[in-house]
């Protein structure tokens, strides 16, 4: 199984981070800082982390 | 609903059961040894074998893949023995096919594999023995017939140790639930070696012992009572003194906060269970959905406990999550129940909420049966989709996936739904946060909020569908051009998907709105997406107070311009003029 690195944001308080994702996981997402579900998959080239 | 066809490959024996009378004459003469995997390859086996004591039917069968028997006969012994030539090398598979109305999936777990896990020494060290070895070295009918041996010298190990969460509850191995069976299992070895040899001294090291069943606590007492001793800490290695062949465990002791060394002459590995390798097949056959631990998804964990999301398919036992005997039992019973009163009810009464297609405006894409989480649409490409409406649950992810609008949702229709977002923000839009909420779980978050008085602003307006995946892209789109400064979309949460998982769906489509909202220029941040449990009243009342500082900063001008972004497109503002005209009850 493949994993690769991917970027989020967090449309409720702005929070930008990255996690791990596995191939064909289906995981839940959550803020790691204010808990909101409310998580953008962000494109890799487009937009550079902070 | 029910009415499966189930191809069934019923494999060879080789040995007919009907004239085997289990003499063991044929056994006697195989030539062929292999290890038995009934005994954990503790002991060996014949190519022609029974595979266990209790197997049913009591007959001998011929394990092909071993027997040197086969095309040619270079063997033969076996059926030159047999004095009932009950043994045939010319038996082949035979593919049987039954029409059934139910299907009970009782596939079982696996047994967590501990090589991977190379701390404990499992495949270097002779002494350190598994759960299930453990039981065949204990049993009667195993191959040291009760005799507990350790298997380095043959030597009756006086010193034993017990390792438990071995595969279970780790989250840095991706295996973060609990096995369920392993800690009462532990505590059953541990009397069964005090009983058998009084001598002996166990010692148990554990994370937390769950003994949560009838009589369990009671269980757990008497093993405490009975000499055992139970460190609270897992060792995080494990050595070998390679001229005793003894195995010195180094563990800190977490209750008393020291580092203590034990010697033991063996050590047990309490393995966890897994879901089976063959699940994903199953799954996929009969459309059931997984949870993250890979164990199937029951339909409701407290109202349908032993019901799959699909109709007429019912779980028992360990493939749902990991559970001991009793449970299993229970479980298969409520199973059987619950299918006997299916196929006996003659007549079955659905829910009137299911989706139709219109032919005519079908273009034949596909969408809906791809989105589907029933695999209720039956679709040949170049023919328009039919809904088979016995299997549909009416979550309407197909609805809000149809382009050409051709799927009617009924009593969720497009038409409702946009008449109802209209109504609620056609005054004063800019104070108000909109709301789409399932049925099943925010919906009911949001009434567990109000029942329990809990406060919040009184700026929300709620729109509720069957599920978060009704909720068409459209949908949120209307919700802007009539001037909301903030739409939320809320749903169950993953596991409490009373769909399998249409609320997947939901997430794909926030995501595509996030980027159309980005790239007509409106802030994405006004759409939010939340997964709100019918016991989160607290969190419904909290995203309601964020949501309405979110409201309170989104300025005129910036709603203004998400009414004119989002026009709506001529040709569906005429279609859905001309449905309204048609039907107008259906608009409320």
């Amino acid at each position: 199984m493949t994993a690769t690195l991917e970027r989020f944001r967090c449309m409720a308080c702005g929070h930008e981070y990255q996690e791990v994702v596995e191939e064909g996981e289906d995981k839940e997402r959550t803020c790691p800082k204010c808990r909101s579900n409310s998580i953008r998959k962000l494109k890799k080239a487009t937009e550079p982390a902070e | 609903m029910g009415n499966f066809t189930v191809t069934i490959r019923k494999k060879a024996r080789y040995v007919d059961p009907g004239l085997c009378n289990v003499c063991g004459e044929c056994a006697k003469v195989c030539p062929v040894v292999t290890p038995d995997e009934y005994q954990m390859g503790l002991s060996s086996r014949r190519a022609i074998y029974i595979p266990f004591p209790q197997a049913v039917p009591s007959s001998y069968v011929l394990d092909m893949e071993h027997c040197l028997g086969n095309n040619p006969v270079a063997c033969g012994k076996c059926a030159e023995v047999c004095e009932k030539k009950a043994i045939s090398f010319d038996d082949r598979d035979q593919i049987i096919t039954r029409e059934v109305g139910t299907v009970v999936v009782a596939i079982g777990a696996e047994v967590y594999d501990p090589t991977e896990m190379d701390d404990y020494g499992y495949t270097r060290f002779e002494n350190v023995i598994t759960s299930m070895e453990f039981e065949r070295l204990i049993c009667a009918g195993g191959p040291t017939e009760g005799h507990f041996v350790r298997p380095s010298d043959q030597q009756r190990p006086k010193r034993i140790g017990f390792v438990q969460c071995v595969g279970s509850r780790n989250p840095r191995m991706g295996r973060p639930w609990c096995s369920n069976i392993c800690c009462m299992n532990t505590v059953k070895d541990t009397l069964l070696l005090a009983d058998h040899y009084p001598d002996t001294r166990s010692v148990v090291f554990y994370q937390d012992i769950r003994a949560f069943g009838k009589s369990f606590e009671d269980m757990y007492q008497r093993s405490k009572e009975a000499g055992v001793r139970y460190v609270r800490g897992l060792p995080g290695e494990i050595h070998e003194d390679p001229r005793t062949r003894h195995l010195v465990v180094t563990v800190e002791n977490t209750t008393s906060g020291k580092l203590e060394r034990h010697e033991l002459d063996m050590v047990v590995l309490s393995v966890g269970l897994q879901p089976p390798a063959d699940l994903r097949k199953i799954s996929s056959l009969l459309t059931l959905s997984k949870t993250s631990d890979g164990f199937f998804m029951e339909a409701h964990p407290k109202l349908r406990p032993v019901d799959a999301p699909t109709r007429g398919v019912y779980f028992a036992g360990t493939c749902e999550s990991p559970k001991d005997i009793k449970d299993s039992v229970c479980q298969a019973g409520a199973a059987s129940s619950r299918a006997g009163a299916l196929l006996n009810a003659g007549k079955v009464t659905i829910e009137a909420i299911t989706s139709r297609i219109d032919a005519v405006a079908c273009t034949s894409c596909g969408v809906c049966v791809r989105v589907c989480p029933f695999g209720a649409i039956q679709w040949t490409k170049g023919t328009p989709a039919v809904v088979v409406e016995a299997m549909c649950a009416g979550c309407g992810s197909c609805a809000a996936q149809c382009k050409p609008g051709a799927i009617t949702m009924r009593h969720f229709t497009d038409q409702q739904i946009l008449a109802q977002t209209r109504a609620v923000l056609a005054e004063r839009p800019e104070e108000k946060v909109f709301v789409f909420a399932c049925n099943w779980c925010s919906y009911a978050g949001a009434d567990m909020a109000g029942i329990s008085r809990m406060q919040y602003p009184a700026s929300n307006r709620v729109v509720r569908t069957m599920c978060s995946a009704r909720v068409s892209e459209e949908m949120v789109l209307e919700a802007f051009r009539c001037g909301a400064p903030v739409v939320l979309v809320s749903g169950c949460h993953y596991a409490d998907c009373h769909y399998i998982n249409a609320n997947r769906q939901t997430v794909k489509r926030v995501q595509s709105l996030w980027a159309k909202l980005e790239k007509a220029g409106v802030r994405p941040e006004r759409l939010q997406l939340e997964w709100v449990s019918a016991a989160e009243g607290q969190k419904f009342a909290k995203v309601m107070r964020q949501l309405d500082e979110l409201r309170r900063t989104v300025t005129p001008e910036e709603i203004e311009h998400a009414r004119k972004a989002f026009k709506p497109k001529v040709r569906r503002a005429a279609a859905e003029a001309a449905a309204a005209a048609a039907d107008p009850g259906t608009a409320t």
